[in-house]
């Protein structure tokens, strides 16, 4: 446990490793301004804490010369991040639809081949014609899901709290890689949050908020590809309190 | 060696091995379509087919890929390259359609006019073979149209020896499906 929570609090420190002497003061900065947003959104919400977990953590190493890879360590450290009882609890909707329609179009297509090595071809022509068409419907409705209603959505959390009346919380987050341009080398870790606030079941709006962040993934990896997980979580913690406080009563 | 994918796949949960799975079956079961749909496009049960013997040389080696088509409407020709299957022998021949007979109906006093009303039979023979196929075809005198898979359209030369090879030797088969799978599974989109 020590070694791994030593590594972590030592990237949060520094983690772009050799350019440590004069990051270090406006590190120092970014991290007060943050907990200071911690610390304000825990005053108006119940319960909320921002925080990043005290416990030890498995370490998380990457290829860092792969933006994907990055990408999705940073998706993941999001997602146990936001996960975690105190805070939000995940819905899962867009990932069992993937699912199921993936996993129909599979048992379709593995019906379809089985009749077709039972049945001589010519009688099996008309039950072969309709699989093959479900099963085209069912991987294009898949893949239209995928890009229209799910989008870059990462993560969609819920989270109910009693304060006089049943207030429902739900935030949206997707994210997306910048990619990395002559001016900026690093390609960035983009984050872009919705939040709704309501009552009675929905039906009274009480609060809304959007807020979006980017940061370079040189903030998060160091040369290694350890990913320091406190101090994205810090980032992380700053961005939602931010938007569960933004405009509302 | 995988130890760090493995510790990966636990942390992320079960509904992530489960998409991670639907990769690879997905993979899978879009080749099945693409070759069921082919065959469908072509009115074959095979549209690709590898050439085994010698017995078409010089147009077809062993290890050359045949792309067949079976047009319902077209009346096979002399000289058309044939793919047929007799029953009660389990793999194909391609072989040159040699001669064609008619069976005419006599449908209550009247034969139909079309050509294509009339059920063919065919008699093939392999262009480096000395006889025709009479021997091969199980006791039958000629061939019906219902044996045929199809004719010849087009052919790659060669590339039907990764097929034959995993043929003759399963055990490459199932490594290049095992490695597949194993980069499917660990490999996140």
């Amino acid at each position: 446990m020590a070694p791994k929570s030593r590594k972590a609090a030592n990237g949060s420190a520094n983690p772009s490793g050799s350019t440590s002497g004069e990051k270090s003061p406006s590190k120092q900065a970014q991290v007060e301004g943050e907990t200071a947003v911690l610390v304000d959104a825990a005053t108006t919400h119940p319960g909320l804490n921002l925080a990043p977990s005290a416990m030890a953590r498995e370490e998380v190493k990457v290829n860092n010369a792969s933006a994907t890879d990055m990408k999705h360590a940073c998706d993941d450290a999001l997602k146990r991040f936001l996960s975690r009882p105190e805070l939000f609890k995940q819905i899962h909707t867009h990932t069992d639809v993937r699912l199921a329609l993936g996993w129909a179009s599979v048992l379709v297509s593995a019906g379809t081949g089985f009749y077709g090595y039972k049945v001589e071809f010519e009688k099996s022509k008309p039950v072969i014609w309709a699989g093959l068409i479900l099963y085209i419907l069912l991987t294009v409705a898949q893949a239209l899901y995928a890009y229209f209603v799910e989008g870059d959505v990462v993560f969609v959390g819920k989270r109910k709290t009693f304060d006089k009346r049943i207030v429902t919380e739900r935030i949206t987050v997707s994210s997306k890689t910048i990619p990395s341009t002559p001016s900026a080398p690093c390609p960035s870790y983009a984050l872009s949050l919705s939040y709704v606030r309501s009552a009675s079941g929905g039906k009274t709006l009480l609060g809304k908020g959007r807020a979006g962040a980017e940061r370079p993934h040189n903030a998060f990896f160091d040369a290694q590809g350890v990913m320091d997980q406190e101090g994205f979580e810090r980032w992380v913690g700053g961005i939602v309190g931010r938007v569960m406080q933004g405009p509302s009563e | 060696m995988f130890a760090d994918e493995l510790k990966a796949l636990r942390r992320l949960g079960f509904r992530h091995v489960l998409l991670q799975i639907l990769n690879f079956a997905s993979v899978l079961a879009s080749g099945l379509m693409i070759w069921k749909g082919l065959g469908l496009i072509t009115n074959t049960e095979s549209p690709i087919v590898v050439v085994l013997s010698g017995s078409m040389e010089p147009a077809f080696y062993r290890g050359d890929l045949l792309f067949l088509t079976n047009p319902p409407n077209q009346r096979y020709e002399i000289g058309d390259i044939t793919v047929y299957k007799v029953p009660g022998a389990d793999i194909p021949i391609v072989h040159r359609v040699l001669e064609t007979r008619d069976l005419v109906s006599n449908n209550k006093g009247m034969v139909a006019a079309s050509p294509l009303a009339q059920e063919q039979l065919l008699l093939t023979k392999g262009d480096n073979n000395h006889i025709d196929d009479i021997e091969l075809y199980q006791g039958l005198e000629w061939l019906e149209r219902r044996h045929i898979i199809g004719k010849v359209r087009g052919f790659l030369p060669y590339v039907g020896y990764v097929t034959i090879a995993m043929n003759d030797f399963p055990q490459f088969k199932y490594a290049l499906l095992g490695g597949l799978g194993l980069l499917a599974l660990i490999q996140r989109e």
